[in-house]
């Protein structure tokens, strides 16, 4: 089996492709074509363990909401966008928003306590547009950029889930 | 002693509880809202009780509904744990009414100790030194204002019924503090029912050092001593330690004397804590009695070889405290994190969710308090506390080496964790060295992150490889299916021939 797997870190993005191969009881492991000396066991439901050249490292994994995969080692994180060669369709996901026009999402769900901003407002980078209290903590949500705020989508007692839209900022 | 203990509380500290309970062979009752039906404190309990929706005003804060368990389930005592009902006296009333032994102060201590304005009024009385400020609770926010410009920036705004930073507002200038009133008073209107404030001069970069008291009915009461809970993130506790690096005998000596007067003055009983503010010149300030247990218990019991809980239980029931205690010190150093499901990348905005996986450390010198497990869906009703990591040794040093030998093993996966941000604190040289104070580490997240350290080679390979194991595992990568779930089940006759048939497609 062959994937195409695009890598990104804290390094920035890579572009690799591993190969597994049945031997035996486990795999041969090719990687950018050439073998490498590695095992990589599933040790538990999401987590892998890999001996790569006799050095451990343990790999907790998980589906992230946006299709790729969420990968973890020890303090290090990354997110893994796997085009298999089998699935007929990829998996590209460009930028959800044009740039400078900002929406303003609930970063979990909660209630709105407070509009600090309405419709029409100029408004500073890190200026407070809500509050949302969430979990009995009230936490203000700050603009990401200087601009004016092109509309207003909730009310000010209103419940939200997470990823809602709030407002935006242009 | 006591047959059945009602546990009126959830989480991490309803397993706590529970276990010391099941120690002194004393069956459980837990209760649970509607959120909290698969909680570990249900699943551990001897017996188990619905007590209503999610929302905790018509669960966990209901006294009628609790009473009701009480009854039906035959209990004999009832333990709040914090939070909650913990500090509330309708509580101890409602219990007396019923017969129950309540596990905590008497009514009437609390009352007289409990609230901020009147743990302040009688630590004067008792000669015990406190915060400038006002000893009452004001209503109208102009009378406020107006006292906190002749008393000069910067001040604090605190619900009369606070706790755990909520409520509780500084105020630095005078154009902010419309906004801070309004803010405070309806967080505290939230999480306690009850709005009103009040104000105190703010002193800069104390310390905050805490002293543990236990009174038994019969006219003891004892220190065990102090506990150092200076590293605070928007006023709440994010590591605990014991004894406090700061603190010598004689001061030592001294805020226990003081906290036991305190404790004397008010009548009270059982298990408390007087927190003070310790200035540079090591002046300690009175700040307010919380008449509970505290998160933090593990810290003490981890240098004095005490267990909180059983003794809570031990002295309800009407056992005597030995003399010997009264000069009790400690043994060694213990350090306690509060993990939370929040994300230190963005704001440490709450982020409940399902655990995925989930290791727990374990080995020498490390103790976890928790109340989570793998597969758990942490609700997003209540607060985010995961589990709190203690771990203790011969050194301070030791316990930092431990603790992050012991954050290296832990692993939570599915939701964001706090992890990271104890592993900044347990490499900075401040820290390192105790020179801290309540603000020091909102003023470090302040200053820039310092740059992540670079993965060891290989780790970008690992990674690799493990995505390409993980996705091998779908049955199609594009259809999303669960390794773990049907894929087991699955022959691996056929999940082999399925793969030999798939890897001729090109």
């Amino acid at each position: 089996m062959k994937f195409e797997i695009q890598l990104e870190g804290v390094s920035g993005k890579t572009k690799r492709v591993v190969q597994l191969e049945k031997h035996g009881k486990g795999y041969r492991i090719l990687l950018d074509g050439r073998q490498v000396d590695a095992d990589a066991v599933q040790v538990a439901p999401y987590t892998i363990s890999v001996l790569l050249g006799g050095q451990s490292f343990e790999v907790h994994i998980s589906d992230a909401p946006d299709g790729r995969l969420n990968l973890q080692i020890g303090v290090h994180e990354f997110m893994a966008e796997v085009v298999d060669p089998r699935a007929w369709r990829g998996r590209k996901h460009g930028p959800l928003e044009a740039a400078g026009r900002q929406q303003i999402i609930a970063p979990m769900p909660g209630k709105v306590i407070r509009m600090l901003v309405k419709l029409g407002d100029a408004v500073e980078a890190k200026q407070g547009l809500a509050v949302i209290e969430a979990m009995k903590m009230q936490n203000e949500i700050r603009s990401p950029k200087s601009g004016k705020v092109e509309r207003v989508l909730v009310e000010e007692g209103q419940n939200v889930s997470a990823g809602e839209v709030l407002c935006i900022v242009t | 002693m006591f047959k059945k203990i009602l546990i009126a509380n959830r989480g991490e500290i309803a397993v706590r509880i529970l276990r010391a309970c099941r120690e002194l062979s004393i069956r459980t009752a837990a209760v649970f809202s509607d959120a909290d039906r698969g909680a570990l404190h249900v699943r551990l309990a001897d017996e188990a009780y619905p007590i209503g929706p999610a929302p905790s005003r018509e669960s966990y804060l209901s006294i009628d509904k609790l009473m009701d368990v009480s009854r039906r389930a035959g209990c004999d005592a009832l333990h709040p744990g914090y939070g909650f009902l913990a500090e509330n006296p309708a509580l101890p009333r409602a219990c007396k009414d019923a017969g129950v032994t309540f596990i905590g102060p008497p009514a009437e201590a609390m009352e007289a100790m409990g609230s901020k304005t009147a743990g302040k009024q009688l630590a004067r009385r008792a000669d015990v030194p406190t915060v400038p400020g006002t000893s009452e609770a004001i209503d109208n926010p102009e009378e406020v204002q107006a006292l906190a410009r002749s008393m000069g920036y910067p001040v604090v705004l605190k619900a009369i019924a606070g706790g755990g930073g909520k409520g509780m507002r500084v105020v630095d200038n005078d154009s902010e503090f419309t906004a801070a009133w309004r803010d405070a008073a309806s967080e505290a209107l939230n999480a306690f029912g009850d709005p009103r404030m009040f104000l105190e001069k703010y002193l800069l970069k104390p310390r905050h050092i805490e002293i543990q008291v236990f009174a038994d009915a019969h006219g003891r009461v004892v220190s065990l001593g102090e506990r150092e809970c200076s590293v605070q993130r928007r006023h709440q506790k994010v590591i605990e330690e014991a004894p406090s690096p700061v603190v010598t005998p004689d001061l030592r000596r001294r805020m226990g004397d003081a906290a036991v007067r305190l404790a004397r003055a008010g009548g009270y009983v059982n298990a408390g804590t007087v927190e003070f503010l310790v200035d540079a010149q090591l002046n300690f300030y009175f700040l307010e009695v919380n008449t509970r247990l505290q998160v933090e218990h593990p810290v003490t019991e981890q240098v004095t070889g005490l267990d909180l809980v059983k003794l809570q239980i031990a002295i309800a029931a009407g056992h005597r405290l030995p003399f010997a205690w009264e000069s009790i010190a400690p043994r060694g150093h213990a350090m306690e994190l509060r993990l939370y499901a929040e994300d230190p990348d963005n704001n440490f905005f709450p982020c409940p969710g399902k655990i995925l996986a989930r290791n727990a450390p374990t080995g020498p010198g490390v103790r976890l308090d928790e109340g989570v497990y793998e597969g758990y869906t942490v609700p997003l009703e209540y607060d985010p506390l995961l589990s709190k990591l203690i771990a203790w040794g011969n050194s301070r040093e030791e316990t930092i080496s431990r603790l992050r030998r012991a954050l290296d093993e832990y692993t939570i996966t599915g939701i964001r964790t706090n992890v990271s941000l104890f592993r900044r604190i347990l490499g900075e040289a401040e820290f390192l060295t105790s020179n801290i104070h309540t603000n020091w580490l909102d003023e470090l997240l302040a200053r820039p992150h310092p740059p992540a350290e670079a993965p060891r080679a290989g780790t970008e390979e690992a990674a690799l490889l493990a995505a390409a194991l993980w996705s091998s595992r779908k049955p199609d990568s594009s259809a999303g299916g669960r390794p773990g779930s049907e894929m087991d089940q699955m022959s691996e006759w056929k999940r082999d021939g399925r793969r030999q048939q798939l890897d001729r497609m090109p």
